[in-house]
């Protein structure tokens, strides 16, 4: 096994090109699946976040129903649970290396759950597949509520203040005011992170998912060369995330005009 | 004080502190807004006008104080109902009776300038969406602007959305318009066209409680003129009296700097 790249080794590697197929078909299912379960994780986290669920909030005002000005009562009056448990996720998951994530789920929490030992597509191993999906969808679902919260903040505080001055309900400021705003900011970030877990789902060929990594493995393991399928692995990943992010760029370009105030 | 049991707006003793009472930024505000009234209000930056203002409509909550509008104390956050039980109190529905016009007009740059007026009405009040936009239209072609029903924010100038923004205020029919430095963030070439359609306003009856630093129209709109500074009211009169013969040494030094 020499570094050296040959021509002659890629016609190595054509047979195994239906397992790059294969892989290819894993790899973006799995991508997909993921952005779908981060978010809907990432939609509940940011308004668990953003929730105004206060236990306490009968500590805010005195005897007389007055806010009070400051202190310890004031404090724990603010004290938000749902808002505490989902900043830790946030910041538990993205504060520890994927791997160690994926590893945690599949060993740990997968290690006690026997799932069924079925094959989709006639390719696809669900009990690799599925563990793989979950936690990249754990992982991308902490990163997407941030880009949820923030462009839910991003929308300049004057629009809630003219909204609720004509006598709107904070929910119907939410609705007709805030969100279509931020849906806007938030799109071009949500196809971002789509990119984003192309590239990281090949990190699930160390727990035996069959994308395209797990393909260039298989051919260093079968032939004993190594550069060749990385280029093929390379060149799959390149034209894949390449033109995709293109294509959201444009789009942000597009939606971006006249949005400007 | 007894002739303010018919006054629109009774503040009392308003109070905002912060930091446990370190940093003041309203601190003993009293003052009666009658029916009708435009009100002035004039002071250094930092002096509270501006969060006094806020406070009328609970943009900023009050820490101490009363705010008495349409009979109910609206700085309680619960009140008792007609059968005596605690319930708590929609803010909401005394905002929509208050209208507000921000300096930096704060329109909704993703609606239309009609969608923008006929939101609250439709919205808020039930109206149905005809009648929504034929109040609109009318108000827009009162400040001249019913051509641009069809635009975007984006496409106005920075006068045209100041007196969007006010028509959308008035499109709820309000008791009372707040207005926050409305000329400050314009263009000095817009100011006039902005400050004609407040006097407009202001001859119709409508009362007014404006914080701003054109003092030329202080003098010759407001009926009443307050000036603060520290978070405190220092003098209340009519404009004349405040311009001509002011009493308090900061408002001396301070018309001093302005005029």
């Amino acid at each position: 096994m020499d570094g050296f790249i040959k021509l002659s080794n890629f016609s190595k590697v054509v047979p195994y090109m239906s397992m790059f197929r294969e892989g290819l078909m894993v790899t973006i299912l799995m991508s997909v699946f993921t952005v779908l379960i981060g978010f809907v994780l990432a939609l509940i986290l940011a308004l668990m976040r953003m929730s105004n669920v206060c236990p306490f909030h009968f500590l805010s005002t005195d005897k007389d129903g007055r806010l009070r000005d400051g202190g310890f009562l004031l404090a724990l009056s603010r004290f938000n649970p749902l808002s505490f448990l989902a900043t830790a996720y946030v910041e538990i998951l993205r504060s520890t290396p994927v791997i160690v994530q994926i590893f945690i789920i599949y060993y740990g929490v997968f290690g006690m759950i026997d799932l069924p030992k079925v094959t989709l597509l006639g390719y696809i191993k669900f009990d690799r597949f599925f563990p793989g999906v979950v936690a990249l969808g754990m992982n991308s679902g902490a990163y997407l509520c941030e880009i949820i919260r923030s462009g839910l903040q991003s929308v300049d505080g004057g629009q809630t203040e003219a909204s609720r001055s004509l006598g709107l309900s904070s929910s119907q400021t939410m609705r007709f005011i805030i969100l279509p705003q931020a849906i806007r900011n938030i799109l071009p970030a949500i196809a971002n992170e789509f990119v984003v877990i192309i590239k990281e789902s090949a990190i699930t060929y160390t727990i035996g998912v069959q994308d395209i990594m797990s393909a260039v493995n298989a051919v260093k393991g079968a032939t004993f060369i190594i550069m060749e399928p990385l280029l093929v692995a390379t060149a799959i990943y390149f034209c894949l995330c390449f033109p995709t992010s293109k294509l959201i760029a444009y789009f942000e370009r597009r939606m971006s005009r006249g949005s400007k105030r | 004080m007894a002739a303010s049991v018919n006054s629109l707006i009774q503040v009392r003793d308003l109070k905002k502190h912060y930091n446990k009472g370190t940093i003041k930024a309203l601190d003993g505000v009293s003052v009666d807004i009658e029916k009708g009234d435009v009100m002035v209000v004039i002071g250094p930056s930092g002096s509270g006008k501006s969060t006094f203002l806020r406070s009328l409509n609970l943009m900023e909550e009050p820490t101490g104080g009363s705010i008495v509008f349409d009979g109910q104390d609206i700085t309680k956050k619960k009140i008792r109902n007609a059968e005596g039980k605690l319930v708590k109190l929609n803010i909401d529905q005394y905002r929509q009776k208050m209208g507000m016009v921000f300096q930096h007009f704060n329109l909704f740059p993703h609606m239309t300038i009609l969608d923008n007026m006929t939101l609250a009405p439709i919205q808020v009040k039930h109206m149905d969406k005809a009648e929504a936009e034929a109040k609109a239209l009318a108000l827009l072609d009162r400040v001249g602007l019913k051509d641009r029903a069809g635009a975007y924010p984006i496409q106005l100038s920075g006068g045209q959305k100041q007196r969007v923004a006010i028509v959308r205020a008035l499109a709820m029919e309000p008791q009372v318009m707040l207005f926050d430095e409305p000329t400050s963030a314009l263009d000095p070439e817009m100011v006039g066209e902005v400050l004609d359609v407040m006097k407009q306003l202001a001859r119709e009856g409508m009362t007014m409680v404006v914080v701003t630093h054109e003092m030329g129209f202080a003098r010759e709109v407001g009926n009443r003129m307050l000036f603060m500074a520290d978070g405190k009211l220092l003098e209340e009169g009519t404009p004349e009296e405040l311009f001509s013969n002011p009493q308090h040494p900061r408002l001396q030094d301070f018309l001093s700097k302005v005029l």
